[in-house]
């Protein structure tokens, strides 16, 4: 019985060109979702659409060099003196900061972006920037999954 | 001026992924792009006049 569903499901997955003469195409769609968190663009320069990889990459690049600029801070991965359980509020954060991949390791290894920069009067901007920055490179990374498992063309 | 221009490169920024994440193919997907910046500084802009009008208070 369930021999008999995993095989129509192949059939009808290889009307769709996923599998051809019963074999799964291995696209490694999970390397190409790793290279796009870790290198935004990357997912897509990987499957030769370098037109998508570029313009995706390059927009999440300078939207973060942008929120440096503004003078936005990056939340930390490490709870700072005087903090406690208050630390779980910037968890979110971190998360949203941390989709930026190799640039937010970047930034953590040189200590860069880090310090708050509240004298500034765009300092607000820079936050939103660096974290949408993040959240984008995600629905990026997302992307190029899906095109992976070919769920998009 | 320099509030605006960030506005502008923000909705700008946002607009060119989800223009290529979309799934309309061509000049539609262009489109979309342009329909979602256009979206963001319509929203800004409404969202800065309403801001406008309520009092900050003594401070």
């Amino acid at each position: 019985m369930i021999k008999d569903f995993n095989s129509e499901v192949k059939v009808r997955r290889s009307e769709e060109g996923k599998f051809v003469n019963g074999e799964h195409h291995k696209r490694n769609e999970w390397l190409m979702g790793v290279a796009g968190w870790l290198i935004p663009g990357a997912g897509h320069l990987l499957q030769g659409r370098w037109q998508r990889g570029l313009m995706q990459g390059a927009a999440v690049v300078l939207m973060f060099l942008t929120g440096l600029w503004l003078g936005g801070h990056l939340f930390p991965t490490a709870a700072q003196d005087g903090q406690n359980a208050n630390s779980l509020l910037q968890l979110p954060a971190l998360v949203a900061n941390g989709g930026t991949g190799v640039l937010y390791g970047l930034c953590w290894l040189t200590n860069t972006g880090f310090r708050e920069n509240a004298q500034l009067s765009t300092f607000e901007y820079g936050n939103t920037f660096l974290l949408v920055a993040g959240l984008l490179n995600y629905i990026v990374m997302l992307d190029a999954f899906d095109i992976a498992v070919e769920r998009k063309s | 001026m320099i509030h605006f221009l960030v506005l502008s490169l923000f909705a700008a920024l946002v607009g060119i992924v989800f223009g290529n994440v979309s799934n309309e193919a061509g000049k539609s997907r262009i489109l979309y792009g342009l329909k979602v910046f256009g979206q963001f500084i319509l929203a800004g802009l409404v969202i800065g006049w309403i801001l406008y009008f309520i009092p900050l208070g003594n401070r």
